[in-house]
């Protein structure tokens, strides 16, 4: 029989330089666009115009510009701590894929705490009692998940997705059902509706002039800091990418990996148990829809910045401008809306985990004498 | 409509004619699955199947143009999936959520896009007629499940044969039994001188095909009218990968799988009407929250995964590499 040989084989390749990953970055970006652009024209929507309102967002020349920018931020930060918090769990190669699930729980559990204690508590007591709450919700919803990896060895990918569409049924029940019962509800509404939250149960600003500062941002950057000396400065955090890079390993020197598992998944959890307590506290509200697909988008910023936490600010930042600005931009245009956003976000994956290839691997030419 | 028997019939075939979609969706992720890949863009791929077989066939005015436009763009997804995960090494959960994220971007995109030239499925007789119930003769005369289980258009036997060929090929045949080995063990395979590569492909593909005809069953379901706030699809992609678990990546447990979800899908809807037609036995179910209902597929799913890897069993037909990927110099 011939010995046949492929002309290429793929190796791995040692220390991929920043540079080239930055390269494959901004040219994914702008593939992204010019694919984009060219759909654009296809509608018959300018595209220069277009991507001009998208980057602007619609900011200068309005007549609140700062009410822009406060609404961009409550998009911005639970994107940003829900990726982060992913970023944790995959860091362990624990692929929790119920950031939607884990990001209701919170939103619920802190909805709870608002409606119950709303009237009862000052303001930074209330905001403080649902942080926690939402926390702690969040967290049990994802931790369960783990003990269970950990005791049976459950595939946690296909039971936290199933886990993200009985949290969201379980929410639709609260938001559908009206009965004497159902606190959560407008009593004063015929129809079901979510019942705004009492004034102390509101995320607190910081007026600077015209703007209002949300405090959660303070709080998201905060935690960044924190989660990044986490990481690379403390023992569990190097217990992290051991258990990560080989479960082996870390059992051999002794590391209890169950344990690491299930601390490190609460934590995860609970942080975007916490992102959905900021969410429906800075809404002032709870809605059905309270996730904004956040669980799924923070999946995908998390894999952009390669779980780099300084990498995760940049790349949420990037899809929150690309979010918000389909948002701002479509409203002028009858044939866009924002899912357009989905369609651009989903051709910058593609390139770059197309383009992540040629950073971990090269192809070598295979030579003539090791064919023989 | 308050006729006991009538209510009961039509709750039973909708059973059938609104369900049948996940079924396809279930069979081409069992497919994809049996190489060893776990696709969670199920439901991008059903979009983008529903959307260009939607427009292709009224185009075209056929169903035939419809479903083979359908297999063809989902499979085009399959393709994507394929040449990021198998060639180019990348995680297989963000590429399928990816692929779910732009398929529904794209979805979007193209059916707002056309606003006033939307054709509209009346427009199109061959679609009409391709999507009208078919009698089978003898059958269908039968009281309640004649009108229940035979009197369905062309595509829900279709979706049935589909599975029971699927069962037949992945059980019987040789290159089904390798497709198994691929999934289980695509070192082991490699070294016995099978394709993996190409087994990987074209299982990739041809099952992303058969999610994308589900698709074009759920536009024709919808007589091909566009919303731009909810997608045709409407989460069966998801429902689909649950399905897959329940039915144990077997085929012919996914047609019962379908029904059983099937059930509880159409419960949601006919609680009130049955309450209403058997008072005494079924008032109950109109107590019952709808929501339930919707939660229940994902509930049982959760309680099967728990229970089977509580109980490690050896039928289990999920194959040993899911979700890995497989990288030949390293084997």
């Amino acid at each position: 029989m011939k010995n046949r040989q492929p002309l290429f084989h793929v190796v791995k390749r040692e220390g991929a330089s920043p540079a080239r990953q930055l390269l494959a970055y901004v040219a994914a970006v702008a593939l992204a666009l010019a694919v984009g652009a060219v759909l654009l024209a296809v509608q018959g929507v300018e595209p220069v115009t277009f991507y001009r309102q998208l980057i602007t967002m619609g900011i200068p020349g309005s007549r609140y510009p700062w009410r822009a920018v406060e609404n961009f931020i409550k998009l911005f930060v639970p994107l940003l701590i829900v990726s982060m918090a992913l970023s944790l769990a995959f860091k362990m190669r624990f692929w929790n894929i119920g950031g939607e699930g884990q990001f209701i729980m919170g939103a619920f559990w802190a909805g709870f705490a608002a409606m119950k204690l709303g009237e009862s508590l000052p303001r930074p007591a209330m905001v403080l009692v649902m942080a926690l709450c939402g926390a702690l919700g969040g967290g049990l919803y994802g931790v369960f998940v783990a003990a269970l990896k950990v005791k049976w060895g459950t595939n946690e990918t296909l039971l936290t997705l199933m886990l993200n569409y009985i949290a969201l049924y379980f929410l639709q029940y609260f938001a559908e059902t009206k009965t004497d019962w159902n606190f959560f509800l407008d009593p004063g509404s015929a129809r079901p509706k979510f019942a705004k939250f009492p004034a102390s149960a509101q995320m607190i600003t910081i007026p600077i002039g015209p703007f209002n500062l949300n405090l959660s941002l303070l709080i998201a950057a905060a935690l960044c800091v924190l989660l990044y000396i986490y990481l690379n400065y403390t023992k569990r955090g190097y217990e992290i990418a051991v258990v990560g890079d080989s479960p082996n390993t870390a059992r051999y020197a002794g590391m209890k990996v169950g344990k690491i598992v299930i601390r490190t998944i609460f934590l995860s959890a609970a942080l975007i148990g916490l992102a959905g307590a900021f969410q429906v506290s800075s809404a002032g509200i709870l809605s059905a829809s309270v996730t904004n697909d956040v669980g799924w988008t923070g999946i995908v910023v998390a894999w952009l910045a390669k779980l780099n936490t300084a990498g995760i600010v940049v790349a949420s930042l990037l899809i929150t401008v690309l979010q918000f600005g389909c948002q701002t931009a479509s409203t002028t245009y009858p044939s866009i809306d924002a899912n357009f956003a989905n369609l651009l976000q989903g051709v910058i994956l593609f390139i770059v985990l197309a383009a992540d290839f040629f950073t971990r691997f090269q192809l070598v030419r295979t030579r003539k004498e090791a064919a023989k | 409509m308050n006729d006991p028997i009538q209510v009961l019939t039509l709750f039973l075939f909708n059973i059938v004619l609104v369900n049948i979609p996940l079924l396809y969706g279930t069979v081409g992720e069992i497919v994809v699955e049996k190489s060893g890949s776990l696709n969670l863009g199920v439901e991008g791929t059903m979009a983008i199947g529903a959307m260009f077989g939607y427009l292709a066939g009224c185009a075209a005015n056929s169903l035939a143009a419809g479903l083979l436009v359908s297999f063809l763009t989902a499979g085009l997804c399959g393709l994507l999936f394929a040449v990021l995960t198998v060639s180019l090494q990348a995680n297989q959960n963000v590429t399928g959520l990816t692929i779910t994220t732009f398929g529904l971007g794209l979805y979007f995109f193209v059916g707002k896009g056309l606003g006033e030239r939307w054709p509209a499925m009346t427009a199109s007789d061959g679609l009409v007629k391709g999507y009208s119930a078919l009698e089978i003769p003898g059958l269908s005369k039968l009281p309640v499940i004649g009108k229940a289980l035979f009197s369905h258009n062309a595509l829900v036997y279709l979706g049935i044969a589909i599975a029971l060929l699927v069962w037949w090929y992945l059980n019987f045949t040789k290159t089904g039994l390798r497709l198994r080995a691929v999934g289980e063990n695509p070192g082991a395979a490699d070294s016995v001188g099978i394709n993996t590569l190409l087994y990987k492909y074209v299982h990739l593909i041809a099952g992303s095909g058969i999610m994308g005809l589900g698709g074009f069953y759920m536009a024709l379901y919808m007589s091909g009218s566009f919303e731009g706030s909810n997608c045709w699809i409407n989460g069966y992609g998801w429902i689909a990968i649950a399905l897959v678990i329940f039915a144990n990546w077997n085929p012919v447990l996914a047609v019962l799988g379908t029904l059983v979800f099937g059930f509880f899908n159409t419960l949601q809807i006919y609680a009130g009407p049955l309450a209403g037609a058997f008072p005494g036995p079924l008032g109950w179910l109109s107590a019952i929250p709808p929501q339930l209902y919707k939660a229940l597929p994902f509930m049982i799913t959760a309680i099967v995964l728990i229970a089977s890897s509580v109980r490690k069993r050896e039928g289990s037909g999920q194959p040993a590499a899911l979700g890995l990927n497989y990288f030949r110099e390293e084997r």
